[in-house]
C-alpha cells in the first residue's frame, strides 16, 4: 500500500466517521461544522479518483455557498432549538424511536454492499469496454472537461445556467418578507 | 314587408304594453299599435287586392335534404282577412279601453289581446302549413288566456279549460292532415301545394291511387287528409260535434267575445278550409256540407230558447259559421268568405251592443246592490228610450243577421243560399234537403234575433236610471253599423254578384236561374213573417210566451240539445267509471295479492332475522372488530409526518430488494 | 490504485448515513444535510466511474451538474425552511403534520 492509497483510505474513514457524527450528534452547531469537514474529505476523495476540477467545484460551491447559507438559515431559525440543546434527556429518549430508521438504513447499506460485491464491468456486445482508455493521473482533466462542456454538453450547460437563475429568483422571492406573497 | 309589419306590430304592442304599463295603464300604447296595424293592413290591402299574389320566403331550417321555408303569402284571401281582422281589432281596442277601464289587470288584458291579434294576423299571412299550425296553436292559447281573463271566476276557468281541450282535439286533426300531406308531397309550402298549378291540382287520382309528384298513396288517404283538416277546422270554428266550447267561452269579457268568438278566431277554421280547398274530394265536401248545415240548424234552434243575451249571440255565431262551412262544402268558398266578412262586422256589432247593455246594467246593479243577472234578457226591457243609439245600431246588426234587404247580411246570406239551392238541385238523394234546411234556419235566425231585440229594447221600461254607453264604446259601434249596410260591399243592394269580395275570388258559374230570383224574395218574406211572429210573441205582449218553460222541445233547445250532458255521459262519465273500476281492481285484487306476498315475506323475514342475529351478525361483528383493530393499527401510519412516510417508503423498497436478492 | 468497489462502498455508507439523517433528525436543516450526503454519495459514484470514460468524461460532467443542482436545491430549500419557520414557529418536520387526517 503506497502512501497515496493510505491517504485515500484515511480520507474515506474521515468521511464516514465525520458523517456519522454529523448525523448522530445532538449538538446542532457541532453537526453543521462537522458537515464542513465531511465535504472537505469528500473533495479529497474526488482528487484521488482523478476528478480534480469536480473537487475544486465541490469546495467552492459547498464550502463557499451551501455551508454559509446553512449557517445563516440556522442562525435565523433556531432560537428554539438552541434552547432545546440544554435538555439532553429528551435527546436520549429519542434515540429509542430512531431504532427502526437505523435498521432500515442498515438494511439499505447491506443491499448496496452486497450488490457491489460481485461487480463486473462488462461492455455491450460488439463494443470494447474502454474505447478511449482509462484516465491517467497525468491527464489534464480541466482541459478535457472544458472541451466537453463547450461541445457535447453545451445545451445542458446553458440550461443549468438558466436553472440557476430561476432558483436564485425563486429563493429570493420565497425568503423575503413579502406582504403580498405570504 | 308591410304585411310582416302589420302582423308583428300587435306583438310589439303587447310586449310594450306589458313593459311600460305604468302610464295610462297601457291603453294608449295598445290603441296606437292597433291604429298603426290597421293603417299598414289597409295599405297592404290596397296594393295587393286584385293584384298578383306576393310570395316571399326564406329558408327556415333543414332536416336531411328537406328544407322548410318560412314566409309570407299575400293573395286576395289573406289580405282580405288581414284587413278584416285589423279593422275589427282596432274598433274592439277602442271599445275595450272604455269597457275594461276599471279592471285592475288591464295591462295583462292588453298584452293578451295583442298576442291574440299577432297570432291571428300571422296565421292569415303565413305561407306554409307548418307556420299556420304554429300560429293556429298560438291563437288557441291566447284565446285560452282571454276566456279565462277573469280567472277568479270558477265558470271562466272551467270555460277556458274546456275551450282549450276541445281545440286541442281539433289540433290533432290539423296535425294529422299536415302529416298526410307531407308524406305525399314532401313540402308544406302553400303555393307549391295549392296554387293554380300546384302539386295538389296536378296530382290526379288514377284507379284509386292518389298520385303526387313525389309519391303516391291510396285514394283513401286523400279523403282522410281532407277529413282531418276539416276536423281541425271543426274545433276552431265550433262545428258539431266540437261546438260546445263556444257558448261557454262567453265567460270572457264581452269585447273578447266580440273579437275572438264572433269575428276572428272562429273564422280561422273557415279560413283554413278555404286555404286548403283544392284538397277536398267529393266525399269530404259532402261531409262538410252536411255538418255545416246540421250545425247551422241545430244552433239556430238552441238560440231560440236561451235567456242569456251573450249565449243567444254565441249560438247564433255557431249557426252562422255553419252557413259558411256548408257553403264551402257546397263548393262555393267565395260565398263563404263573403259571409265571413259581413258576419264579422254585424256579429261584432251585436256583441259590442250587448256589451254596452250589459255594461250599463252591471253598473246600475252594482250601484243599487242588486244581484240580478245583468245578462239575462228576461230582466231587460224598454231600453229603447234610454239607450237610443245602442238600440239603432243593434237593430241594424240584427236586420243584417236576419238577412233583410239593404244590409250586408242580405247579400252574403243570399250568396250562400243561392249556391246551396244550385248545388241541391244537382243532388238526387237525401242531401237535397240541405238547402231547405238552410232556408228554415234563416227563418229561425230572423225569429230569435227579433226576439232578442224585442225583449231587450221594447216593452215597459223599468225604473232604472240608465244612460247611453260612453263615447269610446259608442263610436266603434256606429262605425260598425255603417259597415253592416250594403254600400261597403256592393253598389247594388240586391245583387250579391256585384259585391267586390265575390268578384275578388274566382266567381263560380252559379246555376243562377230561378233560384237567383225567388230565394232572396222568399228569404225576405219569410224573415219578415218571422219577425212579425216574434213581435206577436214577445214585443206586443211580453207575458204571452208561446213556448212554455215546461215544454220538452223548449228544454231540449235550452240545454243546447243536451250535448254537454251527452258528452258528460258518453265521454266523461265512462272514463271516471273506468277509473273507479280500475281503482277497485287495484284495491281488491292487486292490493290483496301484494298484502299476501307481504305477510309471506314477513314470516320469512322472521326466520331470517334469527339467522341474521345469531349467525350472520356474529360473523359480521367479528369481521368488523378485526377490521377495526387493523384500522386503528394502520391509522398510526397516517400521522402526517413526512419523515415517517419516507421511512415507510424506503422500507418498502428495501423489502422489495431483499426479496429479489435473497429469495 | 483503489478498486472501484471501495469507492462504491464508501458511497453506499454515505448514502445510508444521509438516509438515516433524513429519517430521524428533528431539524429541517439537518434533514437537508442528510440529503446533501445522499447527493454527494451519488457524486462519488459518478466520479469513480468517470475514470473509465476518458473520451467524454460523462461522469465528471454529470457530477458537476449534480453539484450545481444541489446548490440550487439548497438555496430554495433553505428559503422554504425560513418560510415554514415563519409560519409554524418551528422547523421540526415531525411537528408539521397537518397533512394527516
Amino acid at each position: 500500500m503506497n502512501p497515496g492509497e493510505l491517504i485515500c483510505y484515511i480520507l474515506a474513514g474521515v468521511v464516514v466517521i465525520s458523517a456519522l457524527v454529523v448525523v448522530l450528534t445532538a449538538n446542532l452547531v457541532r453537526s453543521v461544522f462537522l458537515f464542513f469537514v465531511t465535504l472537505f474529505a469528500l473533495a479529497g476523495l474526488y482528487v484521488f479518483s482523478l476528478a480534480d476540477f469536480v473537487a475544486v467545484t465541490q469546495v467552492i460551491v459547498y464550502v463557499g455557498g451551501v455551508l454559509v447559507l446553512m449557517l445563516f438559515a440556522f442562525m435565523l431559525s433556531n432560537k428554539e432549538l438552541l434552547n432545546s440543546l440544554r435538555q439532553p434527556a429528551a435527546a436520549k429518549l429519542s434515540m429509542l424511536t430512531n431504532i427502526p430508521a437505523g435498521i432500515v438504513a442498515a438494511g439499505v447499506f447491506t443491499v448496496l454492499a452486497i450488490s457491489t460485491k460481485g461487480l463486473q464491468l462488462a461492455a455491450p456486445s460488439g463494443m470494447s469496454l474502454f474505447p478511449a482508455g482509462m484516465l491517467n493521473a497525468g491527464d489534464n482533466t480541466i482541459h478535457l472537461l472544458g472541451v466537453r462542456l463547450m461541445t457535447n454538453y453545451l445545451l445542458p450547460f446553458e440550461l443549468a445556467s438558466v436553472f440557476l437563475l430561476m432558483a436564485l429568483i425563486g429563493a429570493a422571492h420565497l425568503a423575503r418578507k413579502g406582504k403580498e406573497s405570504t | 314587408m308591410l304585411a310582416c309589419g302589420a302582423a308583428v306590430i300587435p306583438l310589439l304592442g303587447a310586449i310594450a304594453t306589458y313593459t311600460f304599463s305604468k302610464r295610462n295603464r297601457g291603453s294608449g300604447i295598445a290603441i296606437a299599435g292597433s291604429v298603426l296595424t290597421f293603417v299598414l293592413s289597409a295599405l297592404v290591402f290596397y296594393t295587393t287586392w286584385d293584384h298578383t299574389a306576393i310570395h316571399r320566403q326564406i329558408s327556415w331550417f333543414t332536416i336531411g335534404d328537406l328544407t322548410f321555408t318560412a314566409g309570407v303569402l299575400l293573395n286576395n284571401l289573406s289580405v282580405l282577412m288581414l284587413f278584416l281582422i285589423s279593422g275589427i281589432s282596432l274598433l274592439v281596442h277602442i271599445y275595450s279601453a272604455a269597457y275594461m277601464k276599471l279592471d285592475p289587470r288591464l295591462p295583462v288584458y292588453w298584452t293578451c289581446l295583442g298576442l291574440f291579434c299577432f297570432s291571428m294576423m300571422a296565421l292569415v299571412v303565413a305561407d306554409s302549413l307548418l307556420l299556420i299550425y304554429l300560429f293556429w296553436e298560438l291563437v288557441g292559447f291566447s284565446s285560452y288566456l282571454l276566456i279565462g281573463f277573469w280567472n277568479t271566476r270558477q265558470a271562466a276557468v272551467l270555460a277556458n279549460k274546456k275551450a282549450f281541450i276541445i281545440n286541442r282535439i281539433g289540433d290533432i286533426g290539423f296535425l294529422a292532415g299536415i302529416m298526410v300531406l307531407f308524406s305525399q308531397y314532401h313540402t308544406l309550402d302553400l303555393v307549391t301545394l295549392f296554387s293554380d298549378h300546384g302539386l295538389v291540382a296536378s296530382s290526379p287520382r288514377i284507379g284509386g291511387v292518389w298520385v303526387g309528384a313525389t309519391g303516391q298513396l291510396s285514394q283513401a288517404w286523400l279523403t282522410i287528409a281532407g277529413a282531418v283538416f276539416f276536423f281541425g277546422a271543426m274545433a276552431k270554428s265550433a262545428q258539431f260535434p266540437l261546438h260546445t266550447w263556444l257558448p261557454d267561452a262567453m265567460e270572457g269579457p264581452t269585447p273578447v267575445s266580440s273579437l275572438i268568438h264572433a269575428a276572428t278566431m272562429v273564422a280561422a277554421g273557415v279560413f283554413l278550409l278555404v286555404r286548403v280547398f283544392p284538397l277536398f274530394d267529393q266525399t269530404v265536401l259532402l261531409l262538410i256540407a252536411s255538418i255545416g248545415t246540421f250545425t247551422a240548424f241545430m244552433a239556430a234552434t238552441i238560440a231560440l230558447a236561451q235567456h242569456d243575451i251573450k249565449k243567444i249571440l254565441a249560438w247564433s255565431t255557431i249557426s252562422q259559421l255553419g252557413y259558411m262551412i256548408a257553403a264551402i262544402g257546397m263548393g262555393s268558398p267565395e260565398s263563404a268568405m263573403f259571409h265571413l266578412a259581413t258576419h264579422a262586422f254585424f256579429k261584432c256589432l251585436l256583441f259590442l251592443s250587448a256589451g254596452a247593455v250589459i255594461h250599463e246594467l252591471q253598473h246600475h246593479y252594482a250601484k243599487s246592490g242588486d244581484t240580478t243577472d245583468p245578462q239575462d234578457i228576461r230582466n231587460m226591457g224598454g231600453l229603447r228610450k234610454k239607450m237610443p243609439v245602442t238600440f239603432i245600431v243593434m237593430t241594424i246588426a240584427a236586420l243584417a243577421l236576419a238577412g233583410f234587404p239593404g244590409t250586408s247580411g242580405f247579400l252574403s246570406k243570399d250568396a250562400v243560399l243561392v249556391s246551396a239551392f244550385g248545388w241541391g238541385a244537382a243532388e238526387q238523394n237525401v242531401f237535397s234537403v240541405i238547402p231547405y234546411l238552410l232556408f228554415v234556419t234563416s227563418l229561425l235566425t230572423a225569429f230569435y234575433v227579433a226576439r232578442l231585440i224585442f225583449k231587450v229594447f221594447f216593452g215597459p221600461a223599468g225604473q232604472e236610471e240608465l244612460h247611453e254607453a260612453p263615447a269610446p264604446m259608442r263610436w266603434p259601434m256606429i262605425v260598425l253599423a255603417l259597415c253592416c249596410l250594403f254600400p261597403l260591399f256592393s253598389v247594388n243592394p240586391v245583387s250579391f254578384e256585384s259585391a267586390w269580395i265575390m268578384a275578388g275570388f274566382y266567381l263560380n258559374a252559379v246555376e243562377a236561374g230561378a233560384y237567383h230570383t225567388y230565394v232572396p224574395v222568399l228569404v225576405s218574406l219569410g224573415g219578415t213573417a218571422a219577425v212579425f211572429f216574434a213581435w206577436f210573441c214577445y214585443g206586443r205582449n211580453r207575458s204571452g210566451n208561446i213556448f212554455t218553460d215546461k215544454g220538452m222541445l223548449y228544454r231540449f233547445a235550452l240545454n243546447g240539445w243536451y250535448f254537454d250532458k251527452l258528452y258528460l255521459a258518453v265521454f266523461v262519465k265512462p272514463v271516471v267509471l273506468l277509473s273507479r273500476i280500475l281503482f277497485g281492481f287495484d284495491k281488491k285484487v292487486v292490493d290483496g295479492l301484494v298484502n299476501a306476498v307481504g305477510s309471506l315475506g314477513l314470516s320469512l323475514s322472521a326466520v331470517s332475522r334469527w339467522t341474521d342475529r345469531y349467525l350472520v351478525d356474529a360473523a359480521v361483528n367479528g369481521l368488523g372488530s378485526i377490521s377495526k383493530t387493523i384500522g386503528n393499527f394502520t391509522r398510526n401510519f397516517q400521522n402526517g409526518r413526512v419523515q415517517y412516510y419516507l421511512l415507510a417508503t424506503v422500507a418498502g423498497v428495501l423489502l422489495f430488494f431483499m426479496f429479489t436478492y435473497f429469495l | 490504485m483503489i478498486p472501484l468497489e471501495h469507492y462504491l462502498l464508501i458511497s453506499a455508507a454515505l448514502f445510508c448515513i444521509g438516509l438515516y439523517a433524513v429519517f430521524t433528525r428533528r431539524n429541517a436543516i439537518q434533514v437537508l444535510i442528510g440529503i446533501e450526503f445522499m447527493i454527494n454519495a451519488a457524486v462519488i459514484n459518478f466520479v469513480a466511474f468517470s475514470k473509465y470514460d476518458k473520451a467524454k468524461l460523462g461522469g465528471q460532467v454529470f457530477a458537476l451538474f449534480a453539484i450545481v443542482l444541489a446548490a440550487a436545491g439548497v438555496a430554495v430549500a433553505l428559503a422554504i425552511i425560513l418560510n415554514v419557520y415563519k409560519y409554524y414557529k418551528t422547523i421540526d418536520p415531525g411537528k408539521i403534520d397537518e397533512l394527516r387526517d
